[in-house]
C-alpha cells in the first residue's frame, strides 16, 4: 500500500513538474526577427529589427527599430513596448554599420557570445550605408521575399565564392587570437538587384581596418578551403571557371624572419574565350593574374597588420607561443612569401579549341 | 546473473554525461598547452585504479564493498565507509545544483531552479527506488534513444577544425598537477567507478568487459577537450564556460531540420545525469541502509533526497558550486586512490588466511 501511494506521489509531481508551464511564451506572443541590423551612435545602439508578417497569405516585413544602452537594454525597451515580446533565437544575419565596425565591436561579440541568445552560427554582414535606408529599401522591395537577405549568403542559395561567410564565432575567436583575423562581407543597396555585394572588410581585433574586392574575396575563398565554384576573367582572353582548388604551404624561420612557400593548384574550365588564344597562354596569363592579386591582398593586409588569411597558424610548429603572441605586430609585416599558381585546365567545354 | 553489459553501458552512459560539460572547461584551465598530457594522465589513473578495484573485489566473490569492509570489523568499515558515504552525498548535492545551473545557463534561462531541480532530484529518487536492476535496465533504454544522436553530434562537431590548433604538442609545464581546476577534472574520471564494487551480490559481471568500455570511452575524454581547442583555438577557448557546448554550438548543418543541434545533445546528456544521479543515490542508501537498517529504505531515499534538495536550495551562485567541488575533492582522491588499494590488500591477506587455515 505504502509502496503504491509513493508511486502515485511521483508521478503526480512528474506530471506536474514536466509541463514546464511558467513564463511560458506562446509562439504568437514571440516576435523572432530573422534579420537584425545593429548601429552605435555615441553611446547608444540602435537595433534594426526584420520580421517576416503573414498577412493574408502574402509573406510581408515588417521592420521595427529601438535604441538602448546595451543590445539587451533595446531589446528589454521593445518587447516592454510591444504586445509581444521579443526573442532573438532565430536570427540568421546580422547586419553591422560601417561607421560601427570601424570604432570596434569588441563589447557587442562578447555580449553575444555571452547571452547566448543568438546562435553562434549566426552569419555578419556589413552595411556600407545607412542601415535605416537600406532596412528601407528591403521592405519596400517587390515581390517582398522575407528571406532575400539570408538566401543571399545562404550556401545551397544565392551564395557565390566572391562573398566571405563569416560567423559570430569566427569574429568573437578573432578578438583572442594572435594569428587569426577574419573579414566579413559588406552590402549595399543594389542599383539592379536588392541587394549588392561591393568586398569584404578586414577586421582586426575586433575593429574594421580595410577593405577588399570581390576578387581577392574569392581568392579568400580559395586559400580559406571555402570550396571555390568562382568565375575568373582572365584578362582579354577569356572567361574561366574554376572547378576545384587545393593548396600546400610550407614555412620557416630564417634569422627571425618567417618564410612561407604556398602552391595553389587550380582545376579549371574554359567559360569563354576572346579570339583564339592558345590553352598555354590563359594558363600562364591566369597564373600571374591570381599570383599578382594574392600579392596585392597580402600587401595590404601586412600594412594594417591584419592576418586574414591565418598565415600565422602555420607557424605555430615553428614559434613558441610566446613570440606567436606578437605574431601581427612583429612577424607578419615581414612575413616573404613565395607563391605559386599551378592551373590545370581540366576540360574545355563541348567545343575544341585549336 | 551476468548482467556485464548493462553494467558496461550504464559505465559508458554516466561517464558520457560527466564528461561534456566540466571536465572541458578544467583541463583547459589547469593548462594552456599540450592538453593530451592531464588527459592521458587521468586516463592512466582511472585504468590502473579501476583494474586494482576490480583485482580486490575478485578476492570476495559474491559481496559488495560494504560486506568486505565490514566483515573486517567495525573501525575498518567505519574509516573506509565514511568518506565514501561524505563523497557521496557531497556528489549528489553537486551535481543536481550544477548541472541545474548548467541547465539554465544554456537553454532554459526564465525556468526557476528549484524546478529543474525538483525535476531532476524526483526522477533520480524514483528510479533509484526501484532499484539496481531498473537502473541498469534503463540505461540500455536510455543508450538506444540517445546515444545515436551523441555519437552523431560528436561526429559533426569535427566540422569547423582547424587542426594546425593541435600544436605545440610538448610542453616543458607540468604545473597543472598542482592546480585545483586539474584536481577538479577528476570528478569525471573517478565519478562513477566505485559503483563497480556494489552490483556483486546481485548481479556478476566479467571485469574484462569493463575495461573495454574504458577503452571507449577514451575518445570521449579527448575529443571533448580538442574539439573546443581546435576550433577556437587556445587563447579563446579559456573565455568558455562550457568550451564544448560552444563548439556544438558553432556547427551548421542546413540539412538538418532543427536549427541547433545544442539542445538535443545537451538533453541528452542530463538524461545521462539523471541516470549518474539515481546510481550515486542507490550506492548511498546501500551504506546507509546498512547503518540503521530499522528504517524503510523508500522513505529513508525520500528523506535524503528532500535533504538534499533543501541543501541545493542554499547554494546560492555558481562560485559556491565550484568550491564545494574543490572541497569534494580530497573525498574523491579518497575513493580513487585509497579504496581500490585497500580492497587489494585486504583480499590478498583474507587469502593467505584462507590457506593457512587450510593447510
Amino acid at each position: 500500500m505504502g509502496n503504491t501511494m509513493i508511486k502515485v506521489f511521483f508521478l503526480l509531481c512528474i506530471v506536474l513538474t514536466s509541463t514546464g508551464c511558467w513564463n511560458n511564451k506562446d509562439i504568437n506572443h514571440r516576435l523572432l526577427p530573422a534579420v537584425v541590423g545593429i548601429s552605435k551612435n555615441g553611446d547608444k545602439y540602435k537595433l534594426i529589427l526584420e520580421l517576416p508578417v503573414l498577412e493574408s497569405d502574402n509573406m510581408k516585413i515588417q521592420i521595427i527599430k529601438a535604441t538602448g544602452k546595451s543590445i539587451a537594454d533595446a531589446v528589454d525597451w521593445l518587447s516592454m513596448n510591444m504586445d509581444r515580446g521579443v526573442d532573438l533565437f532565430h536570427v540568421k544575419l546580422i547586419v553591422l554599420d560601417k561607421q560601427f565596425a570601424k570604432q570596434g565591436l569588441t563589447d557587442v561579440m562578447s555580449g553575444l557570445m555571452r547571452s547566448r541568445e543568438v546562435a553562434p552560427n549566426a552569419q555578419m554582414a556589413i552595411c556600407n550605408e545607412d542601415l535605416d535606408y537600406f532596412f528601407g529599401n528591403v521592405q519596400k522591395s517587390k515581390p517582398p521575399t522575407g528571406d532575400y537577405l539570408l538566401d543571399f549568403f545562404e550556401k545551397d542559395a544565392g551564395w557565390t565564392p566572391n562573398i566571405a561567410l563569416t560567423r559570430v564565432w569566427q569574429v568573437y575567436r578573432s578578438l583572442h587570437s594572435s594569428t587569426r583575423d577574419v573579414i566579413i562581407p559588406i552590402i549595399q543597396t543594389g542599383k539592379l538587384t536588392e541587394v549588392e555585394h561591393i568586398g569584404s572588410a578586414v577586421i582586426k581585433n575586433g575593429k574594421m581596418v580595410s577593405q577588399i574586392s570581390p576578387n581577392d574575396t574569392l581568392l579568400y575563398n580559395a586559400f580559406d578551403g571555402q570550396g571555390t565554384q568562382g568565375i575568373v576573367e582572365v584578362m582579354d582572353l577569356a572567361t574561366v571557371l574554376i572547378l576545384s582548388d587545393w593548396k600546400s604551404n610550407k614555412s620557416m624561420i630564417i634569422n627571425e624572419k618567417p618564410f612561407m612557400k604556398s602552391q595553389l593548384n587550380l582545376k579549371v574550365t574554359i567559360l569563354e574565350t576572346k579570339g583564339n588564344p592558345s590553352m598555354d597562354l590563359i594558363k600562364k596569363d591566369l597564373s600571374t593574374l591570381i599570383t599578382n592579386r594574392f600579392h596585392r591582398m597580402l600587401t595590404i593586409t601586412q600594412k594594417k597588420q591584419a592576418d586574414i588569411l591565418g598565415l600565422g597558424q602555420t607557424f605555430r610548429t615553428k614559434l613558441p607561443r610566446a613570440k606567436l603572441k606578437n605574431w601581427r605586430e612583429k612577424y607578419y609585416p615581414i612575413l616573404k612569401l613565395d607563391f605559386q599558381v599551378n592551373v590545370d585546365i581540366q576540360n574545355e567545354g563541348f567545343l575544341k579549341s585549336d | 546473473m551476468d548482467r556485464s553489459m548493462f553494467v558496461s553501458i550504464s559505465y559508458f552512459l554516466t561517464h558520457l554525461g560527466l564528461i561534456f560539460f566540466m571536465y572541458p572547461t578544467d583541463i583547459i584551465a589547469s593548462t594552456d598547452e599540450a592538453y593530451w598530457i592531464p588527459i592521458t594522465l587521468g586516463i592512466i589513473i582511472h585504468f590502473i585504479f579501476l583494474s586494482i578495484y576490480m583485482k580486490g573485489l575478485s578476492y570476495f566473490p559474491r559481496k559488495n564493498i560494504i560486506m568486505i569492509y565490514l566483515s573486517h570489523g567495525k573501525i575498518i568499515a567505519w574509516i573506509f565507509l565514511l568518506p565514501v558515504a561524505i563523497y557521496l552525498i557531497m556528489i549528489i548535492i553537486i551535481t543536481i545544483r550544477s548541472y541545474s545551473e548548467i541547465i539554465t545557463i544554456v537553454f532554459l534561462s526564465n525556468t526557476p531552479l528549484w524546478a529543474i531541480m525538483f525535476l531532476l532530484v524526483l526522477v533520480a529518487t524514483y528510479l533509484s527506488s526501484r532499484g539496481l536492476d531498473s537502473i541498469l535496465r534503463s540505461s540500455l533504454l536510455l543508450a538506444i534513444l540517445f546515444l545515436p544522436l551523441t555519437l552523431f553530434v560528436c561526429f559533426v562537431s569535427f566540422q569547423n577544425v582547424d587542426w594546425r590548433y593541435i600544436f605545440p604538442l610538448t610542453t616543458n609545464d607540468f604545473r597543472f598537477i598542482t592546480k585545483p581546476s586539474y584536481l577538479m577534472s577528476y570528478f569525471s574520471i573517478g565519478g562513477v567507478f566505485l559503483f563497480i564494487g556494489f552490483i556483486q551480490p546481485l548481479f556478476t559481471y566479467k571485469p574484462k568487459k569493463i575495461l573495454y568500455t574504458v577503452l571507449l570511452l577514451v575518445p570521449f575524454w579527448i575529443i571533448s577537450v580538442y574539439i573546443p581547442i581546435l576550433t577556437f583555438g587556445n587563447s579563446t577557448v579559456p573565455h568558455f564556460y562550457f568550451p564544448f557546448v560552444e563548439a556544438v554550438d558553432s556547427i551548421d548543418i542546413n540539412w538538418l531540420m532543427f536549427d541547433r543541434v545544442t539542445v538535443f545533445f545537451l538533453l541528452s546528456l542530463i538524461t545521462f545525469i539523471i541516470l549518474f544521479l539515481s546510481l550515486i543515490l542507490w550506492m548511498f542508501m546501500q551504506i546507509i541502509t546498512t547503518c540503521i537498517p530499522k528504517f524503510r529504505p523508500n522513505y529513508l531515499l525520500i528523506l535524503i533526497s528532500f535533504i538534499s534538495f533543501v541543501c541545493c536550495l542554499f547554494i546560492p551562485d555558481w562560485k559556491d558550486v565550484e568550491d564545494l567541488f574543490l572541497i569534494n575533492s580530497p573525498f574523491r582522491f579518497f575513493c580513487l586512490l585509497i579504496v581500490p588499494p585497500s580492497l587489494l590488500i585486504l583480499g590478498i591477506r583474507s587469502k593467505r588466511k584462507e590457506k593457512l587455515e587450510n593447510g
